[in-house]
């Protein structure tokens, strides 16, 4: 039946494409909405700009939109080995630190850059959708594998307790990986 | 804790959560590293920790890690290090409280990047504030450094 469905989608001109879920409202895109929500603020946004290796000051706690002081750059590295390392401030501490307006964030992982790929930074919802869902730009990850990755990056679970008057990202960790999951489950859908 | 400050090991009765600046400055009495900010803002704290620059007023003493050079560990013996050299040779220090972290972040800087162009130093260096704008004589000192590390 399916070799069937195969040859006459040929015949027919359509497209033979993995599904990727529903467009329609439904608990996927619901989930994906929220989590729109928090991949493009501030707290995740600011580290994923993608073919810029400058990170972005952003959000309610920096007033106008700028790159990092102090001409950042994370270079190829995404690490700053090229040029200055983000670690020379942003030092590994085990118990996280300086929470504090003002001080350099530090968790107990390499402070770093986002990969290029995962470019968030001013971008669209269908645009980071497609791009997170693609396993060539996600780092070869499924849904699954994305919600562990998020269970074990220790530096994407600063985004929600960011101290020094910094604006946490919205919801918490566990409905974020929730949702990654429920979006999953649903086939990944994308808005139009 | 026990640590290791260029090349000799201390042991000192501190609190975990002391930055190790006041750990060098106060309880071993190491004081190159200056007090600037307190915050990563400025770089004249910098100290090397296994060869790499960090602000030693952001490190807590229970994450030191490695061995800690400090602007008097850098000379071997009466010779001092390219960077200590080109710094004396270019005459760069004007009031000179920052040139500590500027030299300790050359010095890490060539490590990593041995021949950089005017736009790496000047992203490598401009986390280092000097309030007398020696910033032009900064960048010549490193070039020199560079091209006397590489020849020998």
């Amino acid at each position: 039946m399916m070799r069937w469905a195969f040859f006459a989608a040929l015949l027919c001109g359509f497209p033979v494409l993995p599904v990727q879920g529903e467009t329609a409202p439904g608990p996927g895109i619901e989930a994906w909405t929220r989590i729109y929500e928090v991949v493009s603020h501030p707290r995740c946004a600011n580290c994923h700009t993608g073919p810029s290796d400058r990170p972005m000051w952003s959000g309610p706690s920096y007033g106008e939109t700028r790159p990092h002081g102090m001409n950042i750059r994370a270079g190829e590295s995404r690490i700053g080995a090229e040029t200055l390392p983000c670690r020379t401030c942003h030092v590994r501490a085990e118990a996280g630190g300086n929470t504090a307006a003002h001080m350099a964030p530090q968790v107990a992982e390499a402070w770093r850059l986002a990969p290029v790929e995962a470019h968030w930074f001013g971008q669209t919802s269908a645009y980071i959708c497609t791009r997170l869902r693609d396993p060539d730009l996600n780092g070869g990850r499924t849904a699954t594998e994305i919600a562990d990755h998020l269970g074990h990056d220790v530096i994407l679970h600063w985004a929600w307790a960011p101290g020094g008057g910094r604006e946490p990202a919205p919801y918490d960790l566990e409905t974020h990986i929730a949702d990654i999951r429920i979006w999953g489950d649903a086939g990944q859908p994308c808005p139009e | 804790m026990k640590l290791t400050v260029n090349g000799s090991e201390y042991e000192a009765d501190v609190p975990p959560q002391m930055p190790l600046l006041w750990v060098l400055r106060d309880t071993l009495g190491i004081t190159g590293p200056k007090y600037g900010c307190g915050i990563a803002q400025c770089g004249a704290c910098t100290v090397l920790m296994d060869g790499i620059a960090v602000r030693a007023c952001q490190v807590a003493a229970a994450d030191v890690q490695g061995e800690i050079t400090t602007i008097e560990g850098l000379a071997q013996g009466d010779a001092l290090h390219a960077v200590q050299e080109a710094w004396i040779a270019h005459q760069v220090a004007q009031c000179g409280y920052c040139q500590g972290g500027q030299i300790m972040q050359a010095v890490s800087f060539l490590s990593l990047v041995p021949d950089p162009d005017d736009e790496a130093i000047d992203a490598a260096m401009s986390g280092n504030l000097c309030r007398c704008g020696t910033y032009p004589r900064i960048r010549a000192a490193v070039k020199t450094a560079a091209r006397a590390l590489n020849s020998g």
